[in-house]
């Protein structure tokens, strides 16, 4: 995986070495100031070309790539969302309900490891694993494959861009991490301004910057052209209230801590998401996940893994008051404390934050094609 | 050849081999040279009465399917003998069925199920197939787990099972345990009280050599022949049953999948390089015709007059078709009384609540109060 590189400026350098000081001895790195944002990596064995991204995109709104031909990408990706999910727990598969908040794939192209827990290394990798997910798709790989050859537009295509005589799988997800590629945003006010036009920022946006990277210290973790170190930290977000009421949201509460193969007792008590953990399975984990992009956030509320958050606004005070409490407050990171944000600061700290989206990104749904009988074989 | 990769998963780990064996198993099937003039009553087999009473709950139960949508009674409806009356099945939503739907009475005494006989274990393989099959309940194992813990009708019936909590273990021994109750009884045969006509249609399915394959209580050898059922056109000309058979053939290894054009039977077990296995399907029960047309693996015939009339032709056309499979010359009379000999072997409808479950299954799941301190 190519990561992504971002050009240094003093001042961020500067600030990026005394906070790494005020972390202590055990962050050895530097905070990546922020910066405009480059084009993302693209990975030597999947190139981008515009047939790749437009057969992607098809597959990304096909419900056909679901068990029961009901769920696309695109219904828990949903472009009028952020191509997110609006609740706070995503929907589920027919029958289930998700148990983390529907993550915005705009812009996942650049990171390093996919979902909230880090759980996927690449756009390739996580497909598969969102269209097979017993709460996501519930899709098996015969049923899959089996149903674009049916398909006479899906045949020419596939065979078109990867050769195939009847279309693969793996390629269906090469596909759909093309167009995922795609679908990032780089002209936001606030790359506007990066890229030399000082008018881009409102002044309270330019003050939110100067808190974001000083006072309020965002940038510890929300740094470079991302806003994210794809590190994993705990900062006390609140358990989903859903759990508490919603019958099937404790179903899957319990499958997917019996899923991930927690221990017995475990099982037994663990009482919220323990996220990193489901990956290390170090207590020292427990309850963190990866710090998101900031980036496109004006169109992806509710926020947090969980989306406890309804607005920005929510989100800043709680980072105001020093994060917040959870089951797994033993792991909670040291690098949030109460910021002492007056109210003017809170507010230019969201407008700094809404500088980091830019118009919403809308694509005119693919018309999909049918399926239609095979051919007969010529014998 | 397998790849059980995917499927195993969903079964909660450690269970891929088990998977494998129960498919890749050889089939030692019970040699029953029995007559049908030496048949019987099936005999009721013993059950454990609180773990069959929750394996008839888990039966027409709909959310032991991947979406909740559909349990094993809709495809095995007790009013039509536990099978469905479609010549060819339905399948999980997004897909369609490729065979008919067999009767499920007296299934527990077969040594190895599917028209193919590919799963020649138990029927505890027999019930997760279904259940995490992908055309059939689609159902990750782990997942419905999960949700039969939310329900406190549940709970309370597997720990009268026996079983301290419910588990994918005890779902796949619970409804065996269940299908152990579907036995046939009351048909006239069992009793005595057949007509003339199928006293008269008994002697002709003796003297046409019916019992050289449909012999023995159940009236099967448990074994596959080729009779040359013609192929149903529906498989192929619709993409929905067709995919799902071209889904079943990558996963049995069917070679050169998307050129098949027929139902190769039981060829997916022996995947014989002479090929004389393809067209080879189980001989079925001739238990309860009465409420399973239309028949044969795919459905292509059907009324009972039809299938006898099949048989007077000598079957239809196949390389490989059984030599037993001749003309046989029968009278219409004797047609006729054949058919009401078949009729006779149907006994009394399993439709009351000793092998139904009549009251309301929840579709929705309540919350567990407090849960915060409630054990999960
Ligand atoms: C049923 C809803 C649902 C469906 C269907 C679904 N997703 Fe997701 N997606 C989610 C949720 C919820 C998450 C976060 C899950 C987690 O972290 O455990 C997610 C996360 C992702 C991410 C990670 C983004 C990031 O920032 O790391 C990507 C990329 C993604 N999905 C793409 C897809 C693709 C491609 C498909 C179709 C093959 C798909 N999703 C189908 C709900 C869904
Ligand atoms: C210690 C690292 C760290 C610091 C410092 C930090 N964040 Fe975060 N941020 C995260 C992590 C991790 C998450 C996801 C947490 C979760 O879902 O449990 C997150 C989530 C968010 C989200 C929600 C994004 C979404 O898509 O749901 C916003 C908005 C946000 N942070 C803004 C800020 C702001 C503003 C600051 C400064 C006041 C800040 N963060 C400081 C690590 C950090
Ligand atoms: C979507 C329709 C459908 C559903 C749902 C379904 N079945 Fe079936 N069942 C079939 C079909 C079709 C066959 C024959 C398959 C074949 O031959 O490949 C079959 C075969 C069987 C057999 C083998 C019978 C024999 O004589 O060989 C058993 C036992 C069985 N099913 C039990 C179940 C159980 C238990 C469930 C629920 C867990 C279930 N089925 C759900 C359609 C269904
Ligand atoms: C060579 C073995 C053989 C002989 C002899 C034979 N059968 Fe069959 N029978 C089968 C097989 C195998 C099937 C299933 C074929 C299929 O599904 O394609 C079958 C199917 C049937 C069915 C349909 C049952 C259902 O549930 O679909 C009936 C009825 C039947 N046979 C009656 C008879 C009668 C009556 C005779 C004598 C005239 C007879 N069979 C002779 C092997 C035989």
């Amino acid at each position: 995986m190519t990561t992504f590189k971002t050009k240094t400026t003093t001042i961020g350098l500067a600030i990026g070495v005394a906070m790494a000081t005020l972390a202590g001895p055990v962050r050895a790195d530097i905070n990546a100031p922020l910066a405009a944002l480059g084009p993302p990596p693209i990975p030597s064995d999947n190139k981008q070309t515009p047939e790749k991204i437009e057969l992607g995109k098809m597959l990304f709104f096909d419900t056909r790539l679901s068990g029961d031909a009901s769920v696309a990408c695109s219904t828990c990706h949903e472009p009028k969302q952020g191509w997110g999910f609006s609740g706070d727990i995503s929907r589920g598969y027919p029958g289930t309900v998700h148990w983390r908040n529907s993550q915005t794939i705009v812009n996942s192209a650049y990171y390093g490891k996919l979902f909230w827990a880090g759980s996927a290394k690449s756009l390739e990798a996580q497909a598969p694993s969102a269209a097979k997910g017993g709460v996501a798709g519930n899709l098996e790989d015969d049923i899959g494959t089996a149903r674009l050859a049916f398909i006479p537009e899906y045949r020419k295509r596939f065979k078109a861009v990867f050769g195939d005589e009847y279309p693969r799988l793996n390629n269906a997800w090469r596909a759909i991490a093309s167009f995922e590629r795609s679908m990032v945003q780089r002209d936001t006010p606030f790359d506007k301004y990066m890229n030399g036009d000082k008018t881009a920022l409102s002044e309270e946006a330019v003050r939110g910057k100067g808190l974001f990277e000083g006072k309020a210290n965002c940038i510890e973790c929300h740094n470079g052209a991302l806003f994210s170190d794809q590190k994993f930290y705990n900062l006390g977000v609140p358990r989903a209230e859903r759990w508490l009421d919603d019958g099937l949201a404790q179903i899957t509460f319990r499958f997917e801590n019996y899923a991930k193969g927690v221990t017995q007792k475990m099982y037994r008590e663990v009482k919220d998401d323990a996220g990193y953990y489901f990956r290390t399975k170090l207590d020292q984990d427990k309850g963190k996940f990866r710090t998101p992009s900031l980036r496109y956030t004006l169109y992806t509320a509710p926020y947090m893994h969980n989306g406890t958050f309804f607005d920005l606004q929510e989100v800043v005070e709680f980072y105001n008051a020093g994060g917040g409490e959870n089951e797994f407050s033993a792991s909670k990171t040291k690098l949030i404390k109460p910021l002492g944000l007056s109210e003017g600061e809170i507010a230019d700290l969201v407008a700094f934050l809404e500088s980091l989206s830019g118009d919403e990104i809308k694509v005119d749904t693919p018309k999909l094609p049918p399926y239609a009988a095979l051919p007969n074989p010529v014998k | 050849m397998l790849r059980c990769f995917p499927k195993s998963m969903r079964l909660g780990g450690g269970l891929n081999i088990a998977l494998a064996l129960a498919i890749a198993m050889s089939f030692t099937l019970p040699s029953s040279n029995t007559l049908a003039d030496e048949a019987g009553p099936v005999e009721a087999i013993k059950v454990d009465a609180k773990k069959a009473a929750l394996g008839k709950r888990l039966f027409f139960d709909k959310r032991l399917s991947g979406d909740s949508s559909q349990s094993c009674a809709t495809c095995h409806i007790p009013e039509k003998g536990f099978s469905d009356g479609l010549a060819l099945s339905k399948a999980y939503p997004g897909s369609e069925g490729f065979r008919n739907t067999p009767t499920l009475i007296n299934t527990a005494l077969k040594a190895s199920w599917f028209h193919d006989g590919r799963l020649g274990t138990n029927l505890n393989d027999v019930t997760r197939e279904s259940l995490t099959e992908d055309y059939v309940m689609n159902m990750d194992m782990r997942i419905m787990q999960e949700r039969i813990k939310q329900d406190p009708v549940y709970i309370q019936m597997f720990k009268d099972a026996g079983w301290s909590e419910p588990s994918n273990g005890s779902v796949r021994n619970a409804i065996p345990e269940y299908l152990k109750t579907l036995t046939s009884r009351g048909s006239p045969f069992d009793k005595g009280t057949m007509s003339a006509a199928a006293k008269r249609g008994s002697k002709v399915f003796q003297a046409n050599n019916c019992a050289s394959c449909h012999s023995g209580n159940r009236f099967t050898d448990d074994k596959p022949h080729n009779t040359a059922v013609p192929d149903n056109p529906d498989i192929w000309s619709d993409p929905l049953r067709h995919h799902t058979y071209v889904a079943f053939g990558m996963f049995m290894g069917i070679e050169n999948i998307f050129n098949i054009r027929r139902d190769v039977g039981a060829d997916v077990r022996s995947h014989k390089v002479d090929g004389t296995d393809v067209g080879k399907f189980m001989t079925p029960t001739l238990r309860e015709l009465k409420y399973t047309a239309p028949y044969m693996h795919n459905g292509t015939i059907k009324t009972l007059a039809d299938v006898v009339a099949f048989y007077n032709n000598g079957g239809g056309n196949d390389a490989n078709k059984d030599k037993a499979m001749k003309p046989l010359g029968m009278s219409v009379a004797d047609q006729a009384d054949l058919v009401a000999y078949l009729e006779s072997l149907s006994g009394d409808p399993l439709t009351s609540a000793e092998h139904v479950w009549k009251d309301k299954i929840p579709a929705n799941y309540t919350a567990i109060a407090d849960w915060l301190n409630t054990p999960n």
